[in-house]
């Protein structure tokens, strides 16, 4: 190089200018994409149609998925379950009275003081012969304590009549609806319960019936009776004893972390452990689950069925303007660029259409969150479900993103091919196409 | 002006139709593979909805329900050996032999209590006349271990599977069984197991014990008499009148069809229907519009053509047909297609879909631990008529635009 | 004449048959009418026994004490006396049911059949085993299988298995009598041929003025160190017992003048 020669230019722009000329590009290639995308008005609103159709059924049939099963969960964490329990570990599985969870009211307070905890109860529990006059059933007899039970279990507000078991210690019971009438008893009438004592004798208590509830659940309304927790522990000849604490969390989101701090304050005690609903109630979360994969079977058919007609879409939008293409080529314009421009187009439209669905699906699903959908008009099996009367769906998280991201993802995948077809066209030939 | 035949005619537009379907076969590809897709998807949903669907019905009906029952009043509020009833007279005979029934049996039906060695445990005790339940009630061929009972006179007792497990006993072993006699004294006798029997259901298995109607009428003392019929039709859906003309010829008696004792099976029923029904339109609306845009698309690079073939002087009802032609092809084999598929996966399946992992959830929801979908042609009919004619009512409008478009304007179109 | 030892609790418990007659043995015929004289030999018309009885687990021991009163085959009261904590609770028989009364509860509820294989106060016998007392006559076929000579006494070993459709959840019975009636030993075999409990005669001397054994075991045989012990007190035989004693309000209600003889 000899002095007086001007310097070369540097290769590429320099990093000021990069910024500006990439947002100069962008907004070109958001303004043609979105111009094309209008230049066949009717095409894109139909496909516009597709995209937000399945988003709409996704989101609104994700927040009735959310909202039906927490309902059916709700209930049955609320009427009996609770959120988490501690038991004695095998117990679940094999019921024996033996297997007691020692010192219960000193585990208990200790469980009641841990952040996150709502409330524990003790239970004791055991499979006896239930007898009126007249009748004996087979029952499960829970031995509760009242004032806690109250705070755990929804069960004593849904007392048909009578009222629910005052002091720990008196003869009182209450029964579901449907015992009460299997064995004839009423509020004020008498019952007898035999059953077989922790050291083996028989076990002998009789109760003045003060409350018949009906819980909602068949099972407990046929199978359960509540005594004071004082009562069964003098009939069962245990000490401070419990088969189950029963603890509630504010939310079940807030589960996991309550778990782990139960798991803490058990150590030391090996053999107990802490179960939540599920592992208590795994038909549930079966039954959950079973309805959940059917559920995504359409889903997933929809999407798939939804992005097929979108492809088309795709590979009209490009095929019919090979020749415009061809000329944006042969004028200068990258590949690189005429590709993100058409991909711009597909996810304009794509995006478009999400927003529409979400909108739609969102709007549906809170009008009848707030009024609800009566699901079935069977009484039976709303009962044997678990379900409200009306279900309201909920629009959480799940709903509002899974649905749109799926929709997204299937037809997102569509909107490659424009971009492969670009690369492949060659100019010349491009412009000779009619 | 050229004027063509009728059938030709035809024969023209199909034959423009299929040049039109093959010339973009990408398209239709895509196309074709949206139907099939939608069209499996509707057919397997509903062969599996079906399956479910029976899995309810056999359940409630072929666990001892039968079509309709018959009890002597205050039975099914109180199951018990104080509510039973005379065998039939000669008019309900009459009825109950006669040629729209198919099978129906007397039965002995109490609660009582099985002893083993080791345990006792709460059961329905059932005796029964084991030919007349022959084609009646699921008991007639479930013994998988030991052997069936074969007369009402037998000596010997089969439980469940799940049963003789929880009471620790077996085949040849000896239970006692205890009952309430007729005249409130305890009834108990030993009976020998000789059968044990399977069902879909762990909750059937442990709840029956069967023994031979007689042996069961001595031990509770009840002579003659039953505490239910069972009744199978030989046609389910002349249910009604048969139950009003058994309440006709025993007024005396309780006469309630399946329906009536197992509501939860028709609540199930009725909800697996109307959601076969949700799913077709959903699935139809998205295919929809996969199809229209697909016409549309077709019928607008084809302008120019078009517009020539109206300028020629082909009638705007030929250019209509060709359209709807077009559709009727596509249509036509993504439905084939479509079906081919769903044979196929029928096919793989046809062991039925084994759910049994999670057992529990399915018994909610009333199915068994193995699905077997079950395709109708009611269910095939009603989803190609489905798809064919509304998808033909879709291609109406890119066909009513492509027969409204202005000759000249067409054929100067780029 | 003979007294007839009849103690409560074992009778109902053995179903051995004492013949109430004649001091000298009869001559063996067959095994049933073996079983039936000794199962005569512990019931009679009447009779009053106090017992003690001990339960034994591997964790601890308990003591209990007990009166009783049988009238014929049929009909039989328990009650205990101690400790505190279970005194006044009692068990009437009569017929085929079986009524049971505990003071804590206040209530005499009678015991469903469901319950009848349930242990008896937390023993090692069930009320079954106190209900059928003479079970082994109606609903076994008995045999002999072997004699042997102890301590100057024929002993003999009766086979017992239960008739067809008899309400009999055991496999067998194995039997070992005495040539003066008593009941030495009876084993509870199940119907795969395992021995599961056992009955013992630990201690034999005389008693309310017969030659009775005074000391039963009832043996698990398959957990170890799980039995229940019968320790006789003193017996009373073929005193006239009031009818009145063997009544329900009587189970709820003991009348001193019946109970305390």
């Amino acid at each position: 190089m000899t002095a007086g020669q001007v310097p070369p230019r540097p290769d590429g722009p320099t990093a000021a200018g990069s910024w500006s000329r990439g947002a100069l590009t962008l907004r070109l290639t958001l303004r043609l994409a979105w111009r094309n995308l209008w230049r066949n008005g009717r095409r894109t609103a139909i496909s516009l149609a597709a995209v937000a159709f399945a988003t709409l059924i996704l989101v609104f049939g994700v927040a009735m998925q959310e909202g039906g099963y927490g309902a059916m969960i709700a209930s049955a964490v609320g009427v009996f379950t609770g959120e988490l329990q501690v038991q004695v570990e095998g117990y679940r599985e094999r019921p024996r009275l033996e297997e007691t969870i020692g010192d219960a009211s000193a585990l208990e307070d200790r469980l009641a003081r841990l952040p996150g905890v709502e409330a524990v109860a003790a239970r004791a529990q055991a499979f006896a012969l239930v007898s009126s006059p007249e009748r004996s059933y087979g029952a499960q007899v829970e031995g509760v304590e009242p004032e806690h039970e109250r705070r755990v279990s929804s069960l004593a507000g849904t007392l048909r009549s009578g009222r629910y078991l005052g002091a720990e210690d008196s003869d009182e019971a209450v029964i579901g609806r449907t015992l009460a009438k299997n064995l004839h008893l009423a509020v004020g009438d008498e019952l007898t319960i035999l059953g077989q004592g922790k050291d083996g004798s028989l076990a002998v208590a009789a109760c003045t019936v003060v409350g018949v509830f009906s819980s909602g659940s068949p099972e407990l309304d046929r199978e359960m009776v509540e005594i004071p927790i004082g009562t069964f522990r003098r009939a069962f000849a245990l000490g401070d004893e419990a088969h189950a604490l029963v603890i509630r969390t504010r939310d079940l989101d807030a589960l996991s972390a309550v778990r782990r701090e139960v798991t803490a304050a058990l150590a030391g005690r090996d053999h107990l452990v802490a179960l939540d609903w599920s592992q208590i109630e795994p038909g549930l979360e079966q039954a959950i689950a079973l309805d959940a994969a059917v559920g995504w079977f359409l889903y997933g058919v929809l999407v798939l069925v939804v992005g097929f007609s979108i492809l088309n879409t795709f590979i009209m939008a490009v095929l019919e303007r090979t020749r415009e293409l061809g000329v944006l080529l042969a004028l200068g314009a990258r590949s690189g660029f005429v590709g993100r421009m058409l991909v711009a187009e597909s996810l304009l439209l794509l995006v478009l259409g999400l927003a529409v669905g979400v909108a739609l699906g969102v709007a549906v699903a809170a009008y009848f969150g707030a009024h609800g959908i009566a699901f079935s008009s069977s009484e039976e099996l709303l009962a044997h479900w678990n379900l409200p009367a009306r279900i309201h769906p909920r629009l959480d998280l799940r709903a509002l993103t899974v649905g749109p991201l799926a929709v997204l993802a299937a037809t997102a995948a569509a909107a490659v091919f424009p971009v492969l077809r670009v690369r492949r066209l060659r100019p010349v030939d491009a412009m000779r196409t009619i | 002006m050229r004027r063509t035949r009728a059938l030709p005619r035809l024969g023209l537009v199909f034959r423009l139709a299929r040049r039109n379907v093959v010339r973009n076969r990408r398209r239709t590809l895509v196309i074709l593979a949206a139907i099939s897709v939608g069209l499996w998807a509707m057919l397997f949903y509903a062969a599996f909805s079906r399956g479910w669907e029976n899995d309810v019905v056999d359940h409630a009906i072929g666990t001892l329900t039968g079509h309709l029952q018959l009890h002597a009043p205050g039975y099914l509020d109180d199951p018990s050996v104080d509510h039973s009833m005379a065998p039939p007279d000669a008019a309900l005979r009459r009825l109950l032999d006669g040629p729209r029934v198919a099978a129906w049996a007397g039965r002995v039906r109490v609660p009582a209590v099985v002893q083993s060695e080791r345990e006792t445990a709460g059961v329905t005790l059932v005796g029964i006349d084991p030919e007349a339940e022959r084609g009646l009630s699921f008991i007639d061929g479930a013994v998988g271990e030991g052997r069936a009972l074969t007369s009402v006179d037998e000596r010997g007792i089969v439980l469940g599977r799940a049963l003789a497990e929880r009471l620790d006993t077996g085949l040849g072993k000896r239970v006692v069984l205890m009952s309430q006699a007729a005249d409130h004294s305890v009834a108990d006798r030993g009976f020998t197991v000789i059968g044990l029997f399977a069902a879909d259901r762990e909750a059937t298995e442990m709840s029956f014990a069967f023994v031979g109607r007689r042996r069961a009428a001595e031990m509770l003392g009840l002579g003659g008499r039953l505490s239910e019929i069972a009744v199978r039709l030989g046609d389910r859906s002349r249910l009604a009148p048969m139950v009003a003309a058994l309440r006709r010829a025993a007024p005396e008696l309780d006469v309630e069809p399946w329906t009536a004792l197992e509501p939860l099976s028709q609540a199930i029923l009725s909800l697996a229907e109307s959601w076969i029904w949700i799913f077709y339109l959903v699935m139809y609306v998205a295919m929809a519009f996969g199809l229209v845009n697909t016409l549309l698309m077709a019928v607008l690079e084809r302008t120019r053509e078009l517009g020539l073939l109206q300028a020629l002087g082909m009638r705007p009802r030929l250019i209509l047909g060709q359209v709807i032609a077009e559709a009727a092809l596509v249509l036509a084999v993504g439905i084939a297609v479509g079906g081919a598929l769903t044979a196929a996966t029928l096919a793989l399946l046809s062991g039925g879909i084994d759910v049994s992992g999670l057992a529990q959830g399915a018994e909610l929801w009333g199915m068994s631990k193995v699905i077997r979908p079950a395709l109708t042609l009611a269910d095939v009919v009603s989803a190609v008529a489905l798809v064919t004619v509304l998808g033909l009512a879709a291609s109406l409008y890119p066909a009513f635009r492509a027969a409204r478009r202005v000759p000249v304007e067409a054929i100067t179109r780029g | 004449m003979n007294l007839r030892r009849l103690v409560l609790a074992s009778s109902l418990l053995l179903p051995l048959v004492l013949a109430p007659a004649s001091p000298a043995a009869e001559a063996p015929t067959d095994a049933a009418s073996l079983v039936r004289q000794a199962l005569d030999y512990w019931r009679g018309a009447s009779s009053f026994a106090v017992i003690t009885m001990t339960v034994h687990r591997p964790e601890w021991e308990r003591s209990s004490r007990m009166r009783s009163w049988t009238r014929g085959q049929k009909d039989a009261l328990v009650r205990f006396v101690e400790p505190a904590k279970d005194a006044g609770s009692a068990t009437l028989k009569l017929g085929d049911d079986m009524w049971i009364f505990t003071p804590r509860v206040n209530r005499v509820i009678k015991l469903p059949f469901s319950m009848m294989a349930q242990s008896w106060m937390g023993s090692d016998f069930s009320y079954n085993d106190l209900a059928k007392s003479d079970e082994l006559v109606t609903r076994f076929d008995c045999r002999i299988t072997g004699t042997a000579r102890e301590d100057g006494h024929t002993v003999y070993t009766i086979e017992a298995t239960p008739k067809p459709e008899a309400p009999v959840i055991w496999g067998a019975e194995r039997v070992r009598v005495r040539d003066d009636h008593l009941l030495l030993e009876e084993t509870f075999i199940d119907q795969d041929g395992k021995a599961v409990k056992r009955l013992k005669a630990e201690e034999i001397g005389p008693l309310g003025g017969k030659l009775f054994v005074t000391r039963y075991r009832m043996e698990r045989l398959d957990e170890p160190d799980h039995w229940t012990e019968l320790i006789y007190r003193q017996a009373r035989f073929g005193t006239d017992l009031p009818d009145a004693l063997f009544t329900l309000s009587n189970l709820r209600n003991p009348r001193s003048q019946w109970e305390d003889k």
